[in-house]
């Protein structure tokens, strides 16, 4: 099964690593979009189906922090895997980001292994098989 | 800072900027960082809440190509961006600000990050920054690299 992955960073740089990540991992991947921070990533939501998002804390215009919370606020959440990839997540945000909803927390720098076992963690299934 | 401290957080930017480049790194005394005519490119973030301060990580020009190749793959075609360069060096920076907090301030401690800056250092701001006693210094691959650290509790 493909998914459709939007990857949420102001990092050029990470967005590749993370989509390089995914790539090793063999995770079968629709379609992949990108958004510099949470209001484009907001942008992209309501225009395309999107299975599982990848987004940074830390973005200028709409923190990764401020987009759980809108989609918090509008359940989206509930339905819409969101993982947080970031360095600077400490216990006390963790915990309330898990509490808006979010499914998984990675810490930087990160292996493909890692966003493997988190893909196959949220979304259920093996996807290197 | 407590001596205590300040091996712990150096121990973390070796170990962080290693996983994260795959280069070998190690601790170098700031007299063995041989200055020349080269350029250096400082990355620079500040940070706020239970503590604050800011983090720079500087770099000889000429190793930037090979720190974004390391994070990048050294197969992307980004690395033809000159852009990119400056951006994998920040976010190397950010990761290294994220641990080197926690290392400080325990998992605990609530900060948020400012996006980072780059600046490319004139001969006379490396030579403060090698005068600067909250400056460190390492070899990555063999090549000299300097961390910059200003730390307080709020």
């Amino acid at each position: 099964m493909a998914f459709n992955i939007l990857l949420v960073d102001d990092s050029l740089t990470v967005r590749a690593v993370i989509a390089k990540a995914l790539q090793l991992a063999g995770v079968d991947i629709g379609n992949l979009y990108e958004a510099e921070n949470g209001a484009e990533a907001l942008k992209v939501l309501d225009q395309e189906w999107v299975d599982l998002v990848f987004a940074d804390i830390s973005m200028p215009v709409m923190t990764g922090e401020e987009l759980v919370e809108r989609l918090h606020e509008s359940g989206a959440i509930k339905d819409l895997p969101v993982v947080i990839v970031s360095s600077a997540g400490n216990e006390p945000r963790i915990k309330r980001l898990r509490e808006l909803g979010i499914r998984d927390y990675i810490h930087k720098p990160f292996t493909p292994e890692q966003i493997r076992e988190v893909v196959d963690k949220v979304m259920g299934v093996t996807s290197h098989d | 800072m407590t001596e205590q401290m300040r091996d712990a957080v150096q121990e973390t930017f070796v170990e962080v900027v290693e996983k994260l480049t795959f280069m070998f790194g190690e601790r170098a005394a700031i007299a063995d960082v041989a200055v020349g005519t080269e350029p250096w490119a400082e990355a620079r973030m500040s940070f706020t809440g239970d503590v604050k301060g800011s983090l720079a990580v500087i770099v000889p020009q000429e190793l930037q190509p090979e720190i974004a190749s390391n994070i990048l793959g050294l197969d992307s075609e980004l690395m033809a961006r000159p852009e990119v360069l400056d951006d994998a060096l920040r976010e190397m920076l950010n990761v290294v600000c994220g641990h080197v907090i926690r290392t400080l301030a325990g998992p605990s401690c609530s900060f948020d990050l400012v996006t980072p800056e780059n600046v490319v250092l004139s001969g006379a701001d490396l030579q403060a920054l090698l005068e600067d006693p909250d400056t460190s210094a390492y070899l990555l691959d063999d090549e000299p690299i300097l961390m910059n650290l200003k730390f307080e509790r709020s």
